[in-house]
């Protein structure tokens, strides 16, 4: 059985004036099922550049990225898209709620592209809400909710259309330490009761290691070590 | 993504922005409000004029003439003597296959009648008369016209009294001009009175004066006679098509009637055929001809007339297209406004799977909703408008004497394209936007504020 996630030297380079940035730089690491792995590393060492490309938000240069076995380095946009409705559920630091939209509707947007019937994604995205504790706030707007109850928000979206691989980039970024603890115990809890496979970018060497069962530190675009726990 | 989830997508994204919404609406639907009011108005005024000729009862007839009158109305009413009548018999000649000319007898006239979309076929008369009444003298032409004849234009405006009762009603039908020199107070009190027509009638050898008595049925005002043949002399007494047969089977109409041999059947000057629909006129004309006959319409001035308006709705839309292109460039800068305000929105829709078609659609239907609603409400504006223009142009042409009619026609193809024009020019214009929309890179939107 392939791995969930496979990337074989893989680059990401682009043009920045007269230099060439190395985002990625032959990064080659494997994620499999039910793994709840951390990328951690500074600013500019490429972790949330590997998150985008296996989130399928971004081109690689070179190299491949399988997903189960299937390497979506040189898909079209259309199949990119469908690997972002299909297989990935992303978080992100700064949540990326329609500001204009409810709790409930934000969740069920994205079973809307996947093109779930109207009464199953609503029933769905209730369940969901609720599950992460937003009872009683399923019509609220992003700007009537707390940080940590946006991010619940957030989590329910990335879970609404069943995806086995979370992509969270700096989930707790700007939440304070209890909330951000408090998220990550949803994210634990979704990893070990449910089974999904958890990709944490984070720069918290902490967080990482008290959530995540294996962590890799990125440094210039390349691995630099990797630990198990 | 079904329809109406996009369609759904797309009507909140429109509702987010009302103001800019409605602002963009508002320049669609003045764009399209000007390109409606200005084709109305062409089509408005070709109906008034192409319209009251139909109605008239001149394109919907040919008049069909003896092989041996050729073309010439004048002939019709032939002004007898020597000059007449070495006239007529230079202008007789064999139709141009060769064979002898058909007369235009009643046999003839079955065989014109049994065409295709041909509704009524009846002889013209006109018969030189001289009217009395009181102190009133003077020669006429007198013109049957059958019964069918009441529905059509010259006789839709009576000024006093109405049409005949009947084929042999013993009555007659004056013009206003004429009414109004037999007595110029009070032409109104004509009707029912008597009026003596005088003709020359063929009895034996020596022509001889009829005196007949006619009532006078109505007064209309137009002289309807004018218009099927112009050239008629004096003014035309308009009595019914059977009265007039009764007449012209002994009158003298003309150097013919002299030259008429007894045991023939009797053959018509000239004959009006009546076609079920303007349109089929040229077709009848066409095989009329083909029989031998001499036959003309006023087919051709219509067409003429015809061609001219298209030119004048080509012109007209040229000049409301404009005001729409205005408008559909309002449509571009609006959706480019729109994608900057909720790029990051965009990003988080591609993020969460929305694909380049979905985003792309939903501008579309964004740009289309728009063209709906700018459609609808221009109609609507281009109606008000030109209800308020007819208003007063009427106003003005009543003050001037004139007959009011409607400048500005929206008729419901006119409604129907107007909108169907509207979401195709929005669409066209929201293509780009929505183009652009659908090609951004989600992770540089992402970080779009």
């Amino acid at each position: 059985m392939p791995a969930l996630v496979e990337t074989q030297n893989l680059k990401k380079h682009y043009q920045m004036g007269d230099t060439v940035v190395r985002a990625l730089d032959g990064v080659s690491i494997n994620v499999e099922q039910k793994e709840f792995v951390a990328l951690i590393g500074t600013s500019g060492s490429g972790k949330s550049t590997l998150l985008n490309l296996i989130a399928g938000l971004d081109h690689p240069t070179s190299g491949s990225l399988r997903i189960d076995g299937i390497d979506i380095a040189g898909m079209s946009a259309e199949d990119l898209s469908r690997h972002r409705r299909q297989n990935v559920g992303i978080i992100f630091q700064s949540f990326n709620l329609i500001s204009t939209m409810t709790a409930l509707d934000n969740v069920t947007l994205s079973m809307m592209f996947a093109g779930v019937e109207s009464g199953s994604r609503e029933k769905r995205a209730a369940e969901l809400l609720e599950s992460t504790g937003l009872a009683g706030r399923l019509r609220h707007r992003p700007s009537q909710l707390s940080g940590g109850e946006q991010q619940r928000v957030a989590i329910s979206r990335a879970l609404a259309n069943r995806p086995r691989l979370l992509l969270a980039d700096e989930p707790t970024g700007n939440l304070d330490s209890r909330t951000s603890h408090e998220i990550m115990e949803v994210l634990k809890g979704l990893n070990e009761r449910e089974g999904k496979s958890i990709i944490l970018v984070t720069h918290d060497a902490n967080l990482a290691s008290q959530y995540a069962r294996r962590t890799i530190v990125l440094m210039d675009g390349a691995v630099q070590t990797e630990s198990q726990k | 993504m079904t329809f109406k989830d996009t369609v759904g997508l797309a009507l909140r994204n429109l509702k987010q922005a009302k103001l800019r919404t409605a602002l963009t609406t508002l320049g669609v639907s003045i764009g399209i409000a000007s390109l409606a009011g200005m084709v109305s108005l062409g089509v408005g005024l070709q109906d008034q004029v192409v319209g009251r000729f139909l109605q008239s009862g001149v394109f919907d007839s040919v008049t069909v003439m003896a092989p041996g009158l050729l073309g010439a109305p004048g002939a019709l009413i032939a002004s007898g003597g020597r000059d007449g009548l070495r006239g007529l018999r230079g202008r007789g000649q064999p139709s141009e296959n060769g064979t002898p000319a058909p007369k235009l007898d009643d046999a003839g006239l079955k065989k014109i009648s049994s065409l295709e979309n041909v509704r009524e076929v009846y002889p013209i008369f006109r018969i030189p008369v001289e009217m009395t009444l009181g102190d009133f003298s003077r020669p006429m032409t007198v013109t049957g016209v059958p019964m069918s004849s009441k529905s059509e234009g010259a006789f839709q405006t009576f000024s006093y009294g109405r049409f005949f009762s009947s084929e042999s009603d013993r009555a007659c039908l004056l013009s206003l001009n004429i009414a109004k020199q037999i007595t110029e107070k009070d032409p109104g009190s004509l009707v029912g009175k008597t009026a003596t027509l005088a003709y020359a009638a063929s009895r034996g050898l020596q022509p001889e004066r009829v005196n007949l008595e006619c009532r006078i049925a109505g007064i209309v005002e137009r002289d309807p006679g004018a218009l099927p043949i112009p050239g008629a002399p004096g003014g035309s007494v308009i009595i019914p098509l059977g009265f007039a047969k009764s007449i012209d089977a002994e009158a003298v109409t003309g150097v013919e009637s002299f030259l008429r041999d007894p045991s023939q059947p009797k053959s018509y000057n000239a004959v009006t055929v009546k076609v079920n629909q303007a349109k089929h006129t040229q077709e009848v004309e066409d095989r009329i001809k083909q029989m031998g006959y001499t036959s003309f319409s006023i087919n051709d001035a219509l067409r003429g007339a015809k061609n001219a308006f298209i030119f004048l709705d080509i012109l007209l839309s040229l000049v409301g297209s404009i005001a729409l292109a205005v408008s559909s460039l309002g449509i571009v800068n609006t959706m480019v406004m729109s994608i900057l305000e909720r790029t990051r929105e965009i990003g988080i829709m591609k993020a969460i799977g929305a694909s380049d078609e979905h985003i792309r659609r939903i501008f579309l239907i964004e740009a289309s909703v728009i063209g709906i609603l700018g459609g609808f409400v221009g109609v609507v504006i281009g109606w008000t408008v030109g209800r308020v223009i007819n208003f007063g142009a009427n106003v003005y042409i009543q003050t001037q004497g004139g007959t009011p009619g409607t400048l500005f026609s929206l008729p419901l193809w006119l409604v129907g394209s107007s909108i169907a024009f509207s979401v195709v020019v929005s669409l066209i214009a929201g293509s780009y936007p929505a183009q652009r929309a659908s090609r951004l890179d989600p992770i540089q939107a992402l970080r779009h504020d």
